[in-house]
């Protein structure tokens, strides 16, 4: 059909810093001022984005306990690989990136590896939810103020790799590009996961709505 | 414009179709179409009443996903911590993280 960008567009990602990368020893050691040039700017660009970070690794681990133990390993790498920043890149997705590696390593899995071959059929999918609320009377169902609590508990039962692509593009506003270099996959992988998590979010909801108190309007309304 | 209207265009590849909607709705709003397939999908949407509730409900639905992002500093134990960590690795910065707020 010509129309998707995102299912042709070649997978050229800037490089993925490696979290682990020691330091570089190639016999000589740094100078007091390369260290202070180095410090100084590892507070400048990375320490802002501590709350972020730690956002980001509540929403994955959905532990307060184990969001701080994500954090802290993700700044210690940062600090550890500093050098394989790339100075006027995107630091907050760098962090990021190595946050998202340090849980998945937590939790002693390898980094998932699903592959989903056609995003298109849970955009069909999302439609036939779509059709099935409106006749319960829920076609209003997003726009209602009220959602909020069903809608994070929704994400919150998301299954890994679903939840952190929705996390990343449609909660944390990031770019498709953004988010795969983040999640480690190509772009046209980034999208067939949000696919699947928006339409099992959506499975979800309309399944959750009556449970939280969301009563229908007529049946059949679109909004 | 009229059904008939739209049916033409439809043949003539200058519009979208419902299933074209449904299939694409998704990429177009996350602006991942190419422009032309963007535009036939408009052109479809200018004048197709059921796709443009379908796209109101799904652009409710992004909107309120987006709105579950809250405000969740980093809490000062944290902070506290990330601090001495960094204070053994050598980082002269370390004091800086328990001032650092927000980055966004």
């Amino acid at each position: 059909m010509g129309f998707c960008m995102a299912t042709v567009a070649a997978h050229n990602l800037p490089p993925v810093p490696d979290a682990e990368a020691p330091m570089p020893s190639d016999g000589s050691s740094a100078s007091a001022a390369d260290v202070e040039r180095r410090d100084a700017e590892f507070a400048r660009e990375a320490l802002p984005w501590i709350d972020d970070v730690y956002r980001f690794a509540l929403s994955l681990t959905r532990d307060e306990a184990d969001a701080d133990d994500v954090v802290q390993e993700t700044y210690l790498r940062a600090y550890r690989s500093w050098h394989t920043f790339i100075p006027g890149t995107d630091c907050r997705r760098w962090l990021f990136t190595i946050c998202r590696n340090v849980f998945l390593r937590s939790r002693e899995r390898q980094r998932p590896t699903v592959d989903l071959e056609d995003g298109e059929q849970d955009a069909l999918a999302a439609g036939t939810v779509y059709e099935a609320a409106r006749e319960r009377g829920y076609g209003d169902l997003y726009a209602r103020l009220d959602i909020g609590p069903a809608l994070r508990d929704a994400i919150d039962e998301l299954a890994e790799p679903f939840r952190s692509a929705v996390i990343l593009v449609d909660v944390e506003d990031m770019s498709y590009e953004s988010a795969a270099e983040v999640m480690g996959v190509p772009i046209g992988t980034v999208r067939s996961r949000l696919f699947r998590g928006r339409r099992l979010l959506q499975e979800r909801l309309a399944s959750l709505a009556a449970e939280y108190g969301l009563t229908p309007a007529a049946a059949g309304s679109d909004r | 414009m009229s059904a008939p209207q739209r049916n033409e265009l439809e043949a003539l590849g200058l519009s979208a179709s419902c299933a074209d909607v449904v299939r694409h709705l998704w990429d177009y709003l996350d602006d991942q179409l190419t422009p032309e397939g963007a535009e036939r999908l408009r052109a479809h949407m200018v004048s197709c009443t059921t796709c443009r509730g379908y796209s109101d409900y799904q652009t409710c639905f992004l909107e309120a996903v987006a709105r579950v992002r809250t405000k969740s500093d980093a809490p000062s134990s944290l902070r506290e911590r990330l601090a001495a960590g960094l204070k053994s690795e050598g980082c002269s910065c370390w004091d800086a993280v328990r001032k650092e707020r927000g980055g966004n």
